[in-house]
Formats: C-alpha cells, sequence, structure tokens
C-alpha cells in the first residue's frame, strides 16, 4: 500500500519551568516515535491527557517542528481542532469563511463555488451577512465545522472532536464528518471515544508519556489503554 | 469495513497543501526540508509572493475591522495627522515661537512618517505572539501576518497623505515630479520597520519584555525622530560634527526629512553618508530579520 505519511525518529519535548529543573523531571512532549501512515487506512491514537496525541498531529499537520528526526508526506493534509480559531468579530460570516478558505489554501474561485454550500450548512440564514460578534457561540461553532469541513484533503487528522451545537446540527456535523472520512479515505483521529475508535479503526496506537506503548491491532490497543488506566488508577 | 462514527464531530480543519518539490524515491515530500541561511531572505519573499491572495484578504480584513463600525469611516486615517498637527503647532508656537508658516505642514509630514515606521515595526513585532492560536493550528507562512499589518498601515498612511491637499492652495506649494518621492519614502520607513520588527517577533514570542521595550521605544522615538523638529533646525544648532553621524543612525532621519523636501520642493542637503546609512540600515534589517524570523518562528510558536 502506498505510504501518504512518514515519521521518522520524531522528537519534540516542551522546556521544564525553571523551578522542576534541578529534580529530575521529564520533560513532556513526544520521543523517537516512527510510524507510517497508509493510503486507505484509518488510524487511531489514544492516550491519557498529556500523553502527546495533539503534540504528534500538530507535527504530523506540519504546525509543529521536531526538535529531531524527519516527516514526510503527499498531498493535502487538514488537521481538525479547535473551533472558530482565526475568525475576525467585526467581519460578517460570510467574509470569514473567505478568509478561513485562504488560510487553508483555498483561492477565492473555489471558496465561490462552494460558498452556498457552507452558508446552508450552517444554517445561519441572514446572519451569514452579519459580523460575527452578533453570534451566539452555537453559530460560531456552526460557521467554523461547516466551512472546516467543505474542503476534502488527501489526509485528514482529527483532534480531540468536541460537540457543539444543539441535537440536530451534532448529528450532522457528525454525518458531514463520516462523509469526510469517506472520502478521504486516509485519517488519523485523537480520541477519548473508546466505541467510536472500534468501530472506524484499522489500526491503532497507544501513547505512554510520550512513547509508542502499542502499535497495531484495534482491539489489543483499546484493552492495553483500559487496563493500563485501571493499573495507574489503583 | 464499515466506517461509522458514534459520537459528535466537530472542529475547524486547517488545510496544507505541501507545494514543495517532490523527492525521495517514495514520491514522499519532507515537511522541514533544510534550507541555507543566505537563501531564507529570498524565501521569504517567495512565500509573500505565493500567499498574496491571503495577504490581500488579510489586509481587506485589518482596514474593515478598523473603521467599520465608527461614523467616519476612513477620514479617520485623515483626521489624525491633522489633528495632531493642530495640537503640535500650538504647542510649538506657544513654546517656542516658531514664525515657519510651513511648520504646520512639515508637522503633518512629521506625523504621518514617524506613525508609518512605528505601527510597522509595532505590528510586525507583535504579530507572532498574537497570532499565535492561529499558527498551532494553520500551517501558513508566518511572514504573511506579520507583513499584513504593515501593508495596512502602508495604505492608511497614503490615504492620510490627502490631508496636505489644502495646504497647497494655501500655501501655493509647488507641485514637481519630486512629489513622487512622496510614497517612495513611505515605503522606505515601513520597509525598515517590517525588516526590524521580523527580526524582533521571535525573540518578542519567548521575551515579552521586547514588547515593552517597543512601546518605550516608540516612544522615546518619536521626540527623537524629525517629527516635531527638522533637519534644518538640527544643522543650525549642532553642524555637521559626530552630533549628526549619530542622529543619521536613526533610520527615520532621511526618509523623513525627504517626504519634507518632496512636499516642499525644498533640498536640504543630506550628505551621502546619509542615504547610504538609511539604505544600509533597511536592507541590513530585512536581510538578518528574514534569517532569524525564518529560523526562530517555528519553534517560538511551539513554546508559548
Amino acid at each position: 500500500m502506498t505510504v501518504v505519511m512518514r515519521l521518522e525518529n520524531i522528537t519534540l519535548e516542551y522546556p521544564v519551568p525553571r523551578q522542576y529543573r534541578k529534580e529530575d523531571v521529564r520533560p513532556s512532549g513526544v520521543r523517537d516515535i516512527s510510524l507510517e501512515v497508509k493510503q486507505g487506512e484509518v488510524l487511531g491514537i489514544i492516550g491519557r491527557n498529556g500523553s502527546g496525541k495533539s503534540t504528534l498531529l500538530k507535527m504530523m499537520a506540519g504546525v509543529f517542528p521536531p526538535d529531531s528526526g524527519t516527516i514526510s508526506t503527499r498531498g493535502s493534509v487538514s488537521l481538525l481542532a479547535g473551533v472558530g480559531v482565526g475568525f475576525h468579530k467585526e467581519l460578517t460570516g460570510r467574509e470569514n469563511a473567505y478568509l478561513y478558505g485562504a488560510l487553508m489554501g483555498r483561492s477565492t474561485e473555489q471558496i465561490d463555488y462552494l460558498i452556498e454550500e457552507i452558508q446552508s450548512f450552517a444554517e445561519l440564514e441572514h446572519h451569514f451577512d452579519r459580523p460575527i460578534r452578533t453570534y451566539s457561540s452555537g453559530m460560531k461553532s456552526r460557521l467554523g465545522i461547516s466551512v472546516a469541513t467543505s474542503f476534502k484533503p488527501d489526509l485528514l487528522l482529527i483532534d480531540e472532536v468536541l460537540g457543539v451545537g444543539d441535537a440536530s446540527f451534532r448529528k450532522k456535523s457528525e454525518e458531514r464528518v463520516k462523509e469526510m472520512i469517506s472520502e478521504s479515505g486516509t485519517v488519523v483521529i485523537v480520541s477519548h471515544s473508546l466505541g467510536m475508535l472500534k468501530t472506524i479503526c484499522h489500526r491503532i496506537i497507544v501513547l505512554e508519556r510520550g512513547s509508542v506503548r502499542h502499535e497495531g491491532d484495534v482491539e489489543l490497543g483499546l484493552d492495553l489503554y483500559v487496563n493500563g488506566q485501571k493499573d495507574t488508577n489503583d | 469495513m464499515n466506517r461509522t462514527i458514534a459520537s459528535p464531530l466537530c472542529g475547524v480543519a486547517v488545510q496544507v497543501n505541501y507545494m514543495s518539490q517532490v523527492d525521495g524515491d517514495d514520491g514522499l515530500t519532507p515537511l522541514w526540508g533544510k534550507r541555507s541561511l543566505n537563501r531564507l531572505p529570498f524565501i521569504v519573499i517567495g512565500d509573500l509572493v505565493r500567499s498574496r491572495h491571503l495577504l490581500r484578504l488579510l489586509v481587506k480584513r485589518d482596514l474593515n475591522a478598523r473603521y467599520r463600525r465608527a461614523y467616519l469611516g476612513y477620514a479617520w486615517a485623515v483626521l489624525e495627522p491633522l489633528l495632531l498637527a493642530v495640537v503640535y503647532t500650538f504647542i510649538f508656537t506657544i513654546l517656542v515661537g516658531s514664525s515657519d508658516p510651513l511648520y504646520p505642514v512639515k508637522i503633518i509630514i512629521g506625523v504621518i512618517g514617524w506613525s508609518m515606521f512605528a505601527r510597522s515595526l509595532t505590528t510586525s513585532t507583535k504579530s507572532l505572539s498574537n497570532s499565535i492560536n492561529l499558527f498551532q493550528f494553520a500551517r501558513v507562512p508566518k511572514t504573511v501576518f506579520a507583513t499584513s499589518g504593515t501593508l495596512t498601515n502602508a495604505v492608511l498612511a497614503l490615504i492620510s497623505l490627502s490631508c496636505l491637499i489644502p495646504f497647497y492652495f494655501i500655501h501655493d506649494l509647488p507641485v514637481t515630479w519630486h512629489l513622487l518621492l512622496l510614497p517612495v519614502w513611505l515605503m522606505v520607513l515601513s520597509f525598515t520597520g517590517w525588516g526590524i520588527g521580523l527580526l524582533l517577533a521571535p525573540i518578542a514570542c519567548k521575551v515579552p519584555d521586547v514588547l515593552n521595550l517597543i512601546n518605550f521605544l516608540v516612544r522615546a522615538g518619536f521626540f527623537l525622530s524629525p517629527v516635531m523638529w527638522t533637519y534644518d533646525m538640527f544643522n543650525t544648532r549642532f553642524g555637521d560634527g559626530w552630533h549628526a553621524v549619530v542622529a543619521h543612525m536613526n533610520p527615520t532621519v532621511i526618509p523623513i526629512t525627504g517626504m519634507r523636501d518632496a512636499v516642499l520642493g525644498e533640498s536640504s542637503g543630506i550628505p551621502g553618508y546619509g542615504y547610504a546609512m538609511c539604505f544600509g540600515i533597511a536592507i541590513i534589517g530585512f536581510i538578518l530579520g528574514a534569517m532569524i524570523f525564518e529560523r526562530k518562528a517555528h519553534s517560538a510558536v511551539v513554546n508559548v
């Protein structure tokens, strides 16, 4: 199978605050991770808080440069995380949609083509042409998701996704992401929802304090994660 | 395999298009390729040219956001230097007893020129720390954000130049081709501020004290630059000894004087080394700024 992304001995460590430096505190981050993402697979990443899941995903998205190691990729990569980052409150929903599209590397023509769909999906109606500062938080999130999910990347990275909006919009965004996963094909997903990972993932990685503890079989990985948590909790 | 998602999913996607050349046998492109130091200034320029679409949208956003809710809108860009000039002229004629009828014109030019430089410097220095949330999700050239603020201010400065028009009628000022130098000098000021800002931005991200220092420099620089005083006043007072050399190290002295000369159709007799120092600081500032920004900005965003 074609390799879409390859990580070789990736390390990124966050600095330890000065007052802790004398004690032997291990810096957080990820250490010496190597892995390949193959075309058409859904790869799940699980681990406790602070185990390095988001850091790993941000490096895969090319946002954080690793301290050492190399990351190589082909095609377009898209990171789905955080709602409304980059929106400007004085601009209208429509203007923000164009700006956001441009941040994702899209041309005005490409956004022209998608704008009606973005508007109808976000269910904002006439509010679409009012400044964002007049929006409720639910409306902002709906606009964010609508813009974010309208572009289809070759490799989709999904980080710790949240539920926003009312029940019917949540269902709609679920459908949309499902659609994105089937269209993009290749997905790396970070989540705490074990049930979902079990149904969609082909392969799973368990991270523990910045290193890979398990890579491969989904059932085994989830088992290891759940039991590992029990052990540490006991 | 049947892929279904059982839990609500949403968020903001940030798309990356890896445009760089494919290398390696397997068709994979490294995300962080090796780049030699002396190519970095060209890489910065290349990134800006490629991202011109985004740059235009960001400038439009800044302009819209600044004046959209004001009743007078863009008129503020003209009113601001005009009102400042009224205040300074009032103070200066009372305190110093200056009788130069062209003094208000000189002050307006000084205010426009100085704010162009100060705003370029401040916005590009703050660009990284201001957009840090975005840089943690989006792979966009960070220089675009450092540049959009500078371009926005350049547009505003060009608009505010129109407040000089009435003075052409009042004082019957000469309209010559020298006027074309007015926007050129403005661009020199904005370029210099931008370059030094690029240099300081990654440092400001790690050491917030730099931002306080910049605020102080901008306030002090207002008095140390020819806003309220002119090149002539300086020359009559200090001549061209070592004072003059020190004064020329201020990168705003020559451009602001150049702007005044362009409007008034005069020549202040700026020495050759003055021009050399002014352009030297601008170019070296940009080259060093581009190198430091490209080397340090990416990791500066990680370790905040």
